[in-house]
């Protein structure tokens, strides 16, 4: 009924081909747009804004960056939380060496540092596979942190180890540091992530994408029908540790405020597994729906029974939490192991034939 | 359709309730009784909120309000900490954040949003400037104060003897390990002995031969250990098992905690830790915790810890927030109270052995006072040794001299400042 589809009829190929072929999808962009843009920061809260909108829209982030180099490029990788770690370290030299630079730019300019790195650590994956790069990515996951830890020049030789965000301003509005509003924080981080997703959809349905999708699917057959594999992996490593790099610095400057070494170790890297595993392989709406899952919903469970009165100490809170969520992901890998993108897209076939099931 | 009635009638409940709880003190706790740490934090949580009880149960609260001490689940992780900061801060008089990591990225916003941290014993050293740190307590004793003692009992009082000995300072590497760094450094240059800082990163914290084989090559005079959670109990195990002079082993408050020298038992005999805190379960304090609070079971805490060291550092710990609010409720006039108040209060402590006395606390903490310009107190602190069975005492109080730590704390304070501007600095203080 509200997905029908009859009446909408493609005369060109273009058409066919288009972003949004039915246009019920279109419209439901639309609306969440509207909701990301304009309604949930008119309505949103403090609370909201750091445990929820923001940190969402950042694990969205790293999520499609680590999806691009596993789910479309097929190379499996376990140093997601080294290659943000190298952009949060990239940024914070970059403002710190010269404050008058515009936090933005530096933002994106640090995803360059985290892209270099990445294509270093991704040349093994031109005669490894599988399991072994992984392997080969998770040496560069204890290799980075080690450094971040040992590199004294990384965190200005603080005494404590660790990187401070200082106040940063832009066009007069402080957009960075502890005296920054979380709304402009929110508004950064949303444009940024909107236009990384573009580049994302773009880049993945055109000439580069496919050439991932055929060195994912059989990468002897990819390479016989004239694919450079060396330059369509690199180009993979290159680009997800790009997007990885600024989802690093956003992470340290827009959300955290502070960040030491072993924030960026092995359990984070998991976490931005588990979202794009979660969420759908292969998919640019999973990785949202994979960091509401895993973000968003255990911090939702901890408020809810406050919200109801009910007497549970937090500390029970938390344990049931750990239980909930982790029941939900088994439930949903149940019933439907290829991710919640494609359940969604499941239930969107559905309603586009409903009521008359075949 | 019951059931969404029951649920509505719910949500307008607490929404009214909350509306009519506003006159409280709502002092929430940022604990983690879940995670890697539990072990530890459990007794120290519990000895903060069993204070918090009994002054409800016994005197209906301070100055006539009831406290709300609430806990909010961390796990020591930091995205947790400050997911509790932001959802506590609304109606909160103070923020008690437990890790140096939320420590580390609260202690910016605390500016912004006027609410005084509280960190007994724990957090950055120079936060004892209180003109630069002017929301942020460290009382009774900072990790500078307590790296001195340590020095000061190995060097038996006169630090010239010190000239020549080789220390070992076993540390967790991360910024709470790293953080008396400064000071040894300082100390090694000035008298004259041979500093050999030995880190034991986060994941080997449970497997430390390859720090202790260095130990044994390295053979120092002394080791200090500076370690937290699964750390302190594979040190002291190793120790034990590279039959290093527990004698000449000293750790840091939070790596005095009896389950981990009751695991080693007699072997550990001869191992210190300082310590700015001391059980005393004969105190006037404990029988009345056992009565009011216990006895009726409105607590957590199991019979065993009672006279732990931790649960009885945790009792101290809400002392000095309960101190901290009775005074500024005195200089308001006031029983409800703003943070505002309350960071006034905790400046204007003033513990003295009468007033530890009168608490029936007399022994649990030295006698120290607070300042504008010095917000952790300096109380100095006891050896406590393990005598195979408990801690017991083993030195006279000890002082650190303020003369080295106040120019340290000045210098890493104003590098702070300078590293975080624009950072707002009280200079009315003096100091």
């Amino acid at each position: 009924m509200l997905y029908r589809t009859s009446g909408q009829f493609k005369t060109s190929y273009t058409a066919d081909m288009a972003l949004f072929p039915v246009r019920q999808d279109a419209i439901l962009l639309a609306i969440i747009l509207a909701f990301a843009w304009v309604i949930l920061p008119l309505t949103a809260s403090e609370f909201a804004f750091q445990t929820l909108l923001i940190p969402i829209l950042i694990y969205s982030l790293t999520a499609m960056g680590l999806n691009i180099l596993t789910g479309y490029a097929g190379q499996l990788s376990l140093g997601t939380a080294a290659f943000m770690g190298v952009g949060a370290y990239a940024c914070y030299k970059l403002v710190t060496i010269m404050p008058w630079m515009n936090p933005v730019v530096a933002i994106l300019m640090s995803g360059f540092f985290s892209a270099g790195v990445g294509v270093m650590f991704g040349i093994p994956s031109l005669r490894i596979k599988g399991f072994y790069l992984a392997i080969a990515t998770l040496a560069a996951q204890f290799f980075l942190v080690w450094l971040f830890e040992k590199w004294a020049w990384l965190y200005n030789y603080n005494a404590s180890g660790a990187i401070q965000v200082p106040n940063l301003d832009m066009f007069g509005v402080t957009v960075a540091g502890p005296t920054a509003d979380s709304m402009t924080q929110y508004y950064v981080v949303l444009a940024i992530v909107s236009l990384m997703t573009m580049l994302c959809i773009n880049l993945t349905r055109g000439t580069l994408g496919r050439t991932w999708k055929a060195t994912r699917d059989m990468d002897i057959a990819a390479e016989l029908i004239g694919i450079n594999l060396m330059k369509s992996k690199l180009t993979a490593f290159a680009i997800s540790s790009y997007i990885i790099g600024v989802s690093g610095a956003l992470f340290v400057f827009m959300w955290r405020g502070a960040a030491e070494p072993n924030l960026f170790d092995i359990p984070l890297s998991f976490r931005i597994l588990f979202i794009a595993i979660i969420g759908g392989l292969g998919s640019i709406l999973g990785n949202y729906l994979g960091a509401i899952l895993i973000v968003g919903l255990p911090v939702i469970l901890n408020t809810l029974p406050q919200t109801f009165g009910l007497p549970i100490s937090s500390a029970t809170v938390e344990h049931l939490n750990i239980m909930i969520v982790g029941s939900l992901i088994i439930f949903f890998l149940i019933i439907e192991p290829h991710g919640l993108a494609r359940l969604w897209a499941l239930i969107r076939e559905k309603l586009m034939i409903w009521p008359f099931p075949h | 359709m019951k059931l969404w009635k029951k649920l509505a009638a719910a949500t307008a409940l607490t929404v009214v309730g909350t509306g009519a709880m506003a006159a409280e003190l709502y002092t929430p706790n940022l604990a983690y009784r879940t995670g890697p740490f539990a072990a530890l934090g459990i007794p120290l949580m519990n000895g903060q909120a069993d204070y918090m009880t009994l002054l409800n149960e016994r005197d209906g609260g301070i100055g006539g309000l009831p406290v709300n001490f609430e806990e909010c689940e961390t796990g020591y992780s930091t995205e947790k900490g400050v997911e509790c900061y932001e959802k506590t801060k609304g109606g909160a008089l103070v923020t008690q954040p437990w890790s140096t990591g939320i420590t580390l990225q609260v202690l910016p916003k605390t500016n912004v949003d006027q609410i005084p941290i509280l960190a007994p014993g724990y957090g950055f050293s120079p936060m004892s400037e209180g003109g630069t740190f002017q929301w942020a307590y460290n009382p009774p004793a900072s990790y500078w104060d307590g790296a001195y003692m340590i020095l000061s009992d190995i060097a038996g009082g006169d630090m010239a003897n010190l000239k020549g000995k080789k220390i070992a300072f076993l540390h967790l590497d991360h910024p709470f390990g790293k953080e008396p760094l400064p000071l040894l450094e300082q100390m090694a240059a000035e008298h004259g002995f041979e500093l050999v800082p030995i880190p034991v990163g986060l994941k080997e914290m449970q497997n430390q031969s390859a720090q202790w084989l260095q130990v044994r090559r390295e053979r120092p005079d002394n080791v200090i250990m500076w370690g937290w959670g699964a750390m302190n109990s594979a040190a002291i195990a190793e120790a034990v098992k590279t039959k290093y002079p527990m004698d000449q082993f000293y750790g840091v408050w939070w790596a005095g905690h009896d389950p981990d020298l009751a695991a080693v038992g007699a072997e550990g005999k001869g191992y210190k830790s300082i310590s700015w805190s001391m059980p005393q379960p004969d105190s006037a304090l404990m029988a009345e915790i056992k009565e009011k609070v216990i006895a009726s079971g409105k607590t957590q805490t199991t019979e065993d810890q009672l006279n732990s060291v931790f649960y009885q550092r945790g009792l101290v710990m809400s002392m000095i927030l309960a101190e901290g609010i009775k005074a500024a409720q005195a200089h308001t006039g006031n029983a409800e109270i703003t943070p505002a108040d309350l960071r006034w209060g905790l400046e204007n402590l003033d513990i003295t052995e009468e007033k530890l006395a009168e608490l029936g606390m007399a022994g649990m903490v030295p006698p120290f006072a607070t300042s504008c310009d010095n917000h952790t107190g300096h109380s100095g602190g006891w050896i406590l040794e393990w005598d195979g069975e408990k801690f017991v005492q083993a030195s006279d109080l000890l002082q650190a001299d303020q003369s080295v730590i106040e120019a340290l704390a000045e210098a890493k304070a104003a590098e702070y400042a300078e590293a975080n501007a624009p950072w707002p600095v009280n200079d009315s203080c003096g100091g």
